[in-house]
Order: structure tokens, then sequence, then C-alpha cells
């Protein structure tokens, strides 16, 4: 079985990155601004050129946008699967760790604080995220060992307190009720290359994980058995969660709060590929960036030159989505 | 509020977005109603104002306010309501402002009733005003509240510049001072005339506005900020992303290629330096040096310093003008 599941990784990610490149490509050639595909193709070849406008609309605004999504996307969705796969809960996102909420009320402290330029923003919001990872982590051990259901408690917990405490600064700071509500909703409009570097870094915790297949795969049949068979489940648990926990910080202080890729993306993955960890998370990770970035074309272009907030349009696809995969599920 | 509990849910994203739409649709709406130069929503006062007999004028949603005699306690529920109050000799009748009002210095000292978006009715109530000043948008629903206590409810709630001017006419009625309201609608009219005399023969450069930068956001059609800016002798790229506060598409801005960039600055927003952001050195505005700073409350507050805002406007869209006096 060990030798079938081997042997039959490959094609699957192959094929997801055949749709990633595709998503890429479609994302990068089509925008509000209607370059025509000749003109796309002359500025990826001749690159980044100083004051040619069209050239910067290409690469100083829809490029860095387009990686910010996709990165994005990927960071939720590797975040979901190893969250919804720890918790065993098929209705965890990556934001059910409270650290969503925290890296909110650190941006909101930004934003209240009028520090909400970067760098600030973003370092606010990671140290918000860890601190509330820290927090849950702290609620959650037991004689060395981690208690994932109090953490799953005690993240949800935190998470109302968190948006408790953003509440309160919307109404005490009401002036900058815009900016926060905005933000909370997520959106890639202005990101640039700061943004992409920033969420660069998440790109080892987007593979760390992958050297876990194996732990993952065996702990879906519980701690008890993990042991048994001889996992290190607490060290498995610990790099797992901190791993979860920098991808999210990281996507929310880059983007805001953009529901559902997080939690639709896995379940699609399983759906396709079946749960193994060695195809489900780089799939998922390929699929999650393919998701945003087509997600935020919609968001660029569809009532251009207005745009819809991303985490609209995620939720528009991915809801109806959810609900008929529920329901798929029941039958099977 | 309840809409911000848990941001990781679908249905708060789904209720956030709706919130922010209904607010800029209740923007977008309030300036369907009349857009002619004859004057925004609010409508003249109809009746005299002598010292005896009611007062009658319509407000900036239509509806008619009526009072027997002058107002003498007011309760002002925005700071454009309370700068117009002050601007006509009526501030000694203010008995109470939100946490907002800076202008003019002395409204810092009124006591409170909350916020803009958060005025709290039994402080109202505990004022006993005879005049609530309100705004339109997330007040709307107030007003009936207030009503049912007794009190009267003027709304401000303007989308031109001579709106504004009609609205101080109206409040200048409801307070008795009329005298010094004029003087404040001559006052504005007058930079009214003066700017459009001076931009009457020139060029009208592409202008864009930003309102908020994350997001990038406007001001389109049918607010005051696009009837200013018009007057100012400028074209409003955001007019073209439809009405009220719209977002705005970075690759559009930059295809469009304003030759002006004002970004707006205050509490809400701080635009930091706009020439650093990423790609900006290529626009013509950048290049050119017509990237301004305007101060938020002088183009955003429906109020008598908007005169100021205008002129200012002028400056930046077009410096080589020369002011008439």
């Amino acid at each position: 079985m060990t030798r079938l599941a081997r042997t039959s990784v490959w094609p699957g990610i192959a094929l997801a990155g055949g749709v990633f490149v595709a998503c890429l490509l479609v994302s990068l050639a089509f925008g509000p601004a209607s370059l025509s595909l000749g003109e796309v193709w002359h500025f990826v070849t001749t690159g980044p050129v100083q004051g040619d406008l069209p050239n910067a609309i290409f690469w100083q605004i829809r490029l860095p946008r387009v990686l910010v999504a996709c990165l994005v996307g990927a960071e939720l969705a590797v975040a979901g699967v190893i969250l919804q796969d720890l918790f065993l809960n098929p209705l965890t996102d990556p934001y059910v760790t409270g650290v969503s909420s925290g890296a909110a009320l650190g941006a909101t402290i930004g934003i209240v604080l009028h520090m909400s330029n970067l760098p600030w923003m973003t370092v606010l919001a990671l140290i918000g995220g860890f601190a509330t990872l820290g927090i849950v982590w702290m609620a959650a051990r037991r004689r060395g060992r981690i208690d994932i259901f109090v953490l799953l408690l005690a993240g949800v917990t935190i998470s109302y307190l968190a948006s408790a405490v953003v509440t309160v600064l919307m109404i005490r700071a009401n002036q900058d009720m815009y900016a926060i509500v905005y933000w909370l909703m997520g959106s890639f409009s202005g990101r640039g290359w700061p943004d992409v570097e920033i969420a660069l870094v998440a790109v080892p915790f987007m593979i760390a994980p992958l050297f876990f297949a194996r732990e993952m795969d065996i702990l879906l049949q519980g701690e008890k058995r993990a042991l048994e068979l001889g996992v290190e489940v607490e060290r498995t648990k610990r790099v797992l969660l901190v791993t979860a926990g920098v991808l999210t910080a990281i996507a929310v202080s880059v983007s805001g709060i953009i529901g559902f890729v997080g939690l639709v993306v896995p379940h699609i993955v399983r759906l396709l590929v079946g749960p193994g960890h060695r195809s489900l998370l780089p799939v998922s990770l390929l699929l999650g960036a393919s998701m945003m970035g087509i997600a935020d074309l919609l968001s660029r272009t569809v009532i251009a030159p207005n745009e819809i907030p991303v985490g609209v349009v995620t939720t528009f696809v991915g809801a109806p989505l959810f609900v008929y995969l529920l329901r798929r599920g029941r039958k099977g | 509020m309840s809409t911000t509990r848990p941001p990781r849910r679908p249905a708060a994203v789904l209720i956030l977005t709706a919130l922010i739409f209904a607010v800029l649709g209740a923007f977008a709406l309030a300036g369907c109603g009349s857009t002619s130069s004859s004057g925004g929503e609010a409508s003249p006062a109809a009746s005299t104002s002598s010292a005896s007999g009611p007062i009658t004028v319509t407000d900036g949603s239509g509806a008619t306010v009526t009072l027997d005699q002058p107002a003498t306690r007011i309760v002002s529920l925005a700071p454009a309501n309370t700068e117009i109050a002050y601007a006509i000799g009526a501030g000694d009748k203010m008995v109470a402002g939100t946490s907002y009002d800076d202008y003019p210095e002395e409204a810092k000292s009124l006591p409170k009733i909350g916020d803009f978006a958060n005025p709290n009715v039994e402080k109202i109530a505990s004022f006993n005003p005879d005049l609530v000043l309100a705004a339109g948008g997330i007040q709307d629903k107030l007003r009936s509240k207030l009503e049912k206590l007794g009190m009267q409810v003027y709304v401000v709630d303007p989308t031109t510049y001579d709106g504004v001017m009609t609205d101080v006419t109206n409040l200048g009625q409801l307070t008795g001072s009329t005298e010094q309201a004029q003087q404040v609608v001559d006052t504005m009219q007058k930079a009214k005339d003066d700017v459009q005399a001076q931009v009457a023969s020139l060029s009208r450069p592409a202008t864009f506005l930003e309102i908020y930068s994350k997001p990038l956001m406007t001001a389109g059609g049918e607010t005051f900020i696009d009837d200013m800016i018009t007057m100012a002798g400028g074209t409003n790229l955001g007019a073209t992303a439809g009405s009220g506060f719209p977002t705005f598409s970075t690759e559009v801005l930059f295809k469009n290629d304003p030759d002006v960039y004002i970004a707006d600055s205050g509490s809400m927003s701080k635009p930091g330096d706009i020439t650093k952001r990423a790609g900006f050195d290529v626009l013509t505005a950048v290049k050119d040096g017509h990237v301004y700073v305007i101060e938020d409350s002088l183009i955003a507050r429906p109020g008598p310093r908007l005169a100021q805002g205008l002129q200012e406007l002028v400056r930046m869209i077009h410096p080589e003008a020369a002011p008439t006096q």
C-alpha cells in the first residue's frame, strides 16, 4: 500500500503544478489595465524598465500583487491541512488557533496608533499572532504534552477575546473604523514587492511539513496509535503547530483575514488525491495558491475600476463548493 | 458591533461586507436625489423667520423640520454640524457634541454624546435638546428614535458644495442667526466665484484624490469632493468608478496616469510619502511634482471650511492660476 502511494504521488503533484502555472499565467495576463498578451510577454522578456508606465503596471503593480496572493493562498492552504489533521476536525481552518485574531489585534493597534505603514503593520501583526500562539500553547500544555482539544478551545476563546478587544478599539478610535474594517476584510490592493518579501519568509515553513508527512499520516489514526507505532508525537505536534502558526501569522499580516481558502482547499484536495500527506500537502499548497490567484484576479477585474474585496470572492466561490462537498461527503 | 466577533467565520466576512456596502450605498443613494447646482438635497427655507411663528425648513433627507421658535439647546452628532453651528454664531446654543469635534477650539470642551458612528440615544435625550443635528448614512436609523422622544432632527447630508450652503442657510433659520449664516454663505459663495473665475479658461487636468491607500479608495461622483474638484478646474478620475467612495484599481490609476495626485490625510489615513511607493515614480503627477496632501477636514467634512478646502484644491490643481484679489 505504501508502495502504491509512493508511485502515485507524482502525477497528482505534476497536475496541480500545471493548474498552478495556468492560474499564474492567467492572473498575470489579465487585469483592469487591459495590457495585451503581446505587451505582457514583452514585459516579461525585457524585465523591469525604469520610467516606462505600462512596464511599471506589470512589474510594480500586477506581478507583486499576484505573487502575494498566490503565496498567501499557499500558506493558508498548508496551514489548513496541518490544523485539520492535527485537530482531527474537518471544520478547522487556519484561523481557529487564535493566531489570526491575535494578528488582527496587532494590526488594529498599528492602525489606531497610526503606524499603519510597512513594516510596522506587519511587525505588529506578527507579534500579535505569535503572542496569541504562545498564550494558547501555554494554556494547552499539561505535563510536557500539548492537549489538542484544550488547544482548540483555548484558541477559539482567545480568538473571541482578541476580536472583542478589536471591537473596543474600533469603537474608541472610530475615526479609524474604516481602516480597521477594510483590513479585517482582507485585500491585496496596493501590495508591492515589500509584501512579497514578507510572504516569501513563509516558504521554508510551507516545505517543512513535507518532512513530517509520514508522521501526519499515522497521527490521523489518533495519538495513541501513533505512539504505539513509534512516532514522536509531542515533537511532531510542536513542530507542526508552530509551522501552522507562523504560516497563518505571516499570511494575515500581509493580506488581512481572508476566509475559506484554508478551509476548503484541503477538503477539495483530499477528495482528489486522498488523505496521504505526501501528496495532500504539496497539492494543497499549489491549489491554494491557484485559488487565491484566481480569486484576486476576479476581485481586480469583475467590476473594474472598482474592486471586490477578495474575501468576498473566496466566500462566494468557497461557500457553495463547501456545501456541495459536505453533501457529497454524507452520501459517500 | 457584533460584526467583528469571529473574523474567521465566513458569515462575519459577509456581514462586514454588507455593512460596508450599506454605508457606502447610503452615501451613493443620498447622492441620487438631486445633484443640480441649485442646492444639494436640502431646499431653502420656505417660510419667513419672523420673530414669532413656526420656522419650517426641509433637511438633507427631504424631511420637513419645524420649530415653534429658534432652537436654544442644540446637540450635534457630527463634527461638520458642530462647525456649522459655531460658524453661524450658534455656538452658545450648543449643549453637546461628538468625541471627534475638534473645530473650532471651543467645541472640544463641549459635553460628548458619544461618537459619530455610535451616538448614545439616552445621552442625547439627557441634554433635552430642542434641535438635533444629525448626519446621513449610518445615522438614518437614529432619526425615528430621537423623534419618538420628541426631539426635532435636522439631517445634514449634502453631496454638493451648494448643498452645504443650503444647510448653512437652513440652520441659520432654525437657530435664529440668519444674518451670520448669510455671511458664511456669502464667504463660501465668494470662494466659489473666485475659484471658478480663476480656472474658467484653463485646461482641466486629470486629478486623482486618494481617500485611503489599502485598499485604494477615491471620491466618486455625487460627492461634494467630486463637486469641488470639478469647481477647482480638475477632472476627477474617481468619478469614472461610480458614486460615493469606491475602491479603485491601482492598475487603472496607472493606466489613466493622473496629472495631479492629491491624498487626503487626517485621522483616518496617513498617506505617507506617495512618491516613494513602488512604481509611482513613473506617474506624471510624481514626475512633475504634482503630488499633494490635503487635510481631510477641509474637503471631507461638509462645513464652512470647505471654502478653504476649495482654495487649496485650486492651488494644487492649478498652481499657475493667479489668485484674483
